[in-house]
């Protein structure tokens, strides 16, 4: 399952990129993802100032998509959410809310109050703690169910270690790394 | 209290082919609150989405944002 899996038949037949096969578009151009990146702050601006929050929208394009980072008040966590469910839906919203104007699948990420940031360094630091022990101990290990974000983390810390390789396993939502040692 | 519904009515008019046609309203009942969204019967797919995947992300937003005991109805208007 694609984490921008999204319904895109209603979408206008102007659009040359709908007509593509590969729904991973390669390389998106600059001027689309900026683009993107405005459309998202548009979105987002307007959804902080009706619910008066403190919030300042920093726009980016990282690795061939747009980033949308917002940083501000204390309100802020409420979009995070438990586990950042939140944050994953509003990110999803914002996604449609771009493709419903550039008629373009979006990749958009969307981080609030550096939450990605923190997540992604515990993550990280879990992929290569449990690799370490996979290595000691010859065992394989499985984690949690995690979201696509970050499970990617998780397999990009294990890639790291020499002698262990890891693989995702199940279905979303209970969809979760598997480490194993290296014959 | 209306914060919520103009809250949620932006983010609906964001993804649907026909903003001017979205209204959300909030009821009040003895099982507690509802925010009702209508929307054109064509964009009804769209704020449902595949397996209901943006009915929930909604839901999810608004109680993230509403506490809670706020429901949301997406409102079939097409019937």
């Amino acid at each position: 399952m694609s984490e921008t899996l999204q319904a895109t038949d209603d979408v206008e037949a102007s659009s040359p990129a709908e007509a593509e096969a590969e729904p991973q578009s390669q390389s998106k151009t600059e001027d689309l993802l900026v683009q993107e990146g405005d459309i998202a702050g548009d979105y987002l601006e307007r959804l902080l100032d009706l619910l008066d929050y403190d919030g300042d929208i920093d726009l980016d394009v990282e690795s061939g998509r747009a980033v949308v980072s917002i940083d501000g008040g204390e309100d802020l966590s409420k979009l995070v959410g438990p586990r950042g469910n939140v944050l994953e839906s509003l990110q999803e919203l914002t996604r449609l809310a771009v493709q419903q104007e550039t008629g373009v699948r979006s990749r958009l990420m969307l981080d609030i109050a550096q939450w990605r940031a923190g997540r992604r360094a515990e993550l990280a630091e879990l992929g290569r703690s449990t690799a370490e022990k996979v290595l000691a101990s010859g065992e394989r290990a499985r984690l949690h169910p995690m979201t696509p974000f970050e499970r990617k983390v998780v397999h990009d810390a294990v890639a790291a270690v020499a002698g262990v390789h890891s693989e995702s396993e199940g279905e979303e939502p209970q969809r979760r790394v598997i480490i194993f040692p290296k014959p | 209290m209306s914060l919520l519904a103009d809250a949620l009515e932006h983010l609906v008019r964001g993804i649907v082919d026909h903003p001017d046609d979205v209204r959300v309203n909030l009821v009040t009942t003895r099982r507690g609150r509802t925010l009702e969204v209508h929307v054109h019967p064509d964009d009804l797919g769209k704020v449902i989405g595949r397996g209901g995947r943006t009915a929930t992300a909604l839901r999810t937003v608004m109680a993230g944002i509403g506490g809670r005991g706020v429901r949301v109805d997406v409102v079939d208007t097409d019937r």
